[in-house]
């Protein structure tokens, strides 16, 4: 009966222009529309997956301004049992030190958690590494970039997917995990889903509430100034190969001449 | 007054607009010219409840209204995979039988409605019974305890892909001797019932039918309800009927103006995107404007309904209806005027809907006894036929 932790984070749909503010450099929530990170999807099927095959709970974690709500709504009404929400205005601009710190002590809110899931990496910040900095704070084994993830009894096993291949990985529980886009297909809400998820506890709490030291989070405690920022440039046109029937030699001098072929 | 959905229907709308996303167009067009149906979408929608949202709870359903069944109709038409048989399976059948049927009907029916596994056409329109009901000739009369059923109908949707068909017919008034209207459950595997598809110029994954209605033997408990109640069970189906239409053209319209937007964003002329020019960006502007004022009303049509006006539901239904039909076609009309050329090629999924939204001109009731409507009753002007 694993209790489980799901990180969620709401950031901007990524089919929507996502901008900085241009006075503190910090996310510009107002530009784009709000969504549960699709990743953080992944991970609450993950975690619905676990809990339907042996029972458990599922507890929903997020970080975020007030209107995150819609984000843990989402994942409520996926089939999650419980929420908590650390929503407070001395958080923004934390860096993934501070984000940690407070995800640690929220998570320390839970009574005997068995896991903790979350997505590889955040589509807005990408910083990737939030999952590996909690295991190290909670002093739990971290099992990162898990395409499958099977729990058995106490101990769980992951395989792990990088760009430098497979890892077959074993730890006892508790454990954080996280997942690539490979682990599963999100399901959809079911309309019974949305109508319960309003009825699911939600606890909100402030960083005070966490016993977290104020002046450890924030923009002006953070351990790095993101001091510019610049849009990339839009992609130059190219240059146009006209075929003359010697077009494929064009092309091929043309790579050569890139130095790539 | 709140104009504001509650956020639960707004979430709805989100994980509907999201499935029929993950399907998309080109999934209903590949359907459609195949000659197949949207059974896989249909089944899956139906699964995870958003087809049985306003079924009642204790037979496994939502529990919502017709206002919420009318946003799943309406996301997934913007989706691009319109569904024609949720404006009349889960919209119609589904209710008249939840309001109006014996307690054995609802048993056996509506937790196949709940969970999409059951679909039922609804028959009405005979050849020479247009607009007109009260000449529905189809009649049923009392044999052993059962009824036997005569008579045609034709422009029946989905009847292929239906269990059973919903009767509008007639049967006689045991104390008058007149006739007086009666609905009948005919499952579609009865002896003597007959159906052909009729061959329409349009690009549907919902067929067309006529109707053989040839001798059919009907046992007791084929008539809804009690027989007395079939006028207040057309109402009760009818105005769900004109409220599912207008979502239909409304999602139809929403997601031509999403098309036609995205290209005038796009596509650059003269050096500078076709959409900074008023010629093009103010006909979007008058879609979106007339789409959000049809869509204003076929909610507070929904609204009004779910509070149990059927009456004054009426009204804003047949309103909407017009309205929603209006937009959706003018919609179509400037997106594939926006994408010149390939606003009728095949590539860019505009063209099928040209016939499409016009559709929702004639159906499920005219233009034309609409503005009747509206005139007699709306405006107190003499009737007109």
């Amino acid at each position: 009966m694993p209790n489980i932790v799901v990180l969620v984070k709401q950031v901007p749909d990524t089919y929507s222009e996502r901008k900085l503010n241009e006075s503190d450099h910090t996310l510009d929530r107002e530009s784009a529309d709000a969504v549960l990170d699709e990743i953080n999807e992944r991970a609450v099927e993950e975690a619905l997956k676990i809990k339907e095959a042996s029972e458990g709970e599922v507890t929903v974690l997020c970080v975020g301004p007030d209107r995150a709500t819609d984000a843990i709504r989402k994942a409520l009404s996926m089939g999650a049992d419980k929420a908590i929400h650390v929503s407070d205005e001395s958080l923004h601009g934390s860096d993934m030190v501070a984000t940690a710190k407070v995800i640690a002590a929220a998570i320390g809110r839970v009574e005997g958690v068995d896991l903790v899931i979350a997505g590889n990496e955040a589509s807005d910040g990408r910083g990737g590494a939030v999952p590996a900095m909690l295991a190290e704070l909670l002093g739990m084994p971290q099992l990162t970039h898990a395409r499958q993830v099977t729990v058995d009894g106490s101990t769980v096993q992951v395989d792990r997917e990088t760009e430098e291949g497979l890892t077959h990985l074993e730890a006892g529980l508790p454990a954080v995990i996280s997942v690539t886009e490979k682990i599963n297909e999100p399901r959809y809400p079911s309309f019974k889903g949305i109508m319960a998820a309003k009825k699911k506890p939600v606890e909100t709490l402030t960083v005070a509430d966490l016993g977290v030291d104020a002046g450890e989070v924030g923009l002006a405690n953070a351990w790095s100034t993101v001091l510019e920022a610049a849009p990339k440039p839009p992609r130059t046109a190219g240059q146009r190969v006209d075929d003359e029937g010697d077009g494929g030699t064009k092309i091929a001098e043309y790579l050569v001449g890139q130095k790539l072929i | 007054m709140n104009f504001v959905e509650s956020a639960e229907r707004q979430a709805l709308r989100e994980a509907v607009a999201e499935l029929g996303r993950s399907y998309g167009h080109e999934y209903y067009l590949e359907k459609a010219r195949g000659g197949g149906h949207t059974s896989e979408l249909w089944d899956e929608a139906g699964r995870l409840g958003y087809l049985g949202v306003s079924v009642p709870e204790e037979y496994g359903g939502g529990g919502a209204g017709i206002g919420d069944l009318a946003a799943v109709c309406e996301e997934f038409c913007a989706a691009g995979t319109p569904m024609l048989l949720m404006v009349v399976s889960p919209a119609i059948c589904a209710t008249v039988l939840a309001r109006f049927g014996t307690d054995e009907q609802k048993k056996h029916w509506l937790p196949g409605f709940a969970s999409g596994q059951v679909r039922m056409s609804f028959a009405i329109t005979e050849p020479d019974a247009g607009s007109n009901s009260h000449r529905i000739t189809t009649t049923a009369r009392r044999d052993n305890g059962g009824w036997v059923l005569n008579g045609r109908k034709v422009y029946i949707s989905g009847v292929d892909e239906a269990d059973a068909v919903l009767v509008v017919g007639r049967m006689e008034d045991a104390r008058t001797g007149n006739l007086k209207p009666a609905l009948f459950i005919v499952p579609t595997d009865t002896p003597g019932f007959e159906y052909r598809e009729i061959a329409m110029d349009l690009v549907s994954a919902d067929k067309q039918f006529g109707l053989f209605f040839d001798d059919v033997r009907l046992p007791a408990d084929a008539l809804v309800g009690s027989e007395d109640a079939a006028i207040a069970q057309l109402f009760a189906g009818l105005n769900p009927e004109r409220i599912m239409g207008a979502s239909f053209s409304l999602g139809i319209a929403r997601y031509a103006l999403g098309k036609g937007v995205g290209y005038a964003k796009e596509r650059s002329v003269f050096g500078a995107p076709i959409g900074s020019h008023q010629g093009l960006a103010h006909p979007l502007a008058q879609v979106k404007i007339e789409l959000e004022l049809a869509k204003l009303m076929t909610q507070k049509a929904a609204a009004l309904y779910d509070a149990g006006d059927d009456f004054g539901a009426g009204e804003a239904a047949n309103m909407a209806k017009y309205a929603g039909a209006e937009v959706a076609i003018k919609a179509v009309d400037q997106a594939v005027q926006v994408h010149g050329g390939n606003g009728l090629a095949s590539e860019y999924g505009l063209g099928t809907l040209i016939g499409a939204v016009r559709v929702g001109r004639i159906a499920p009731v005219s233009r034309e006894m609409v503005l009747n409507f509206v005139a007699q009753h709306s405006l107190g002007l003499p009737k007109s036929y």
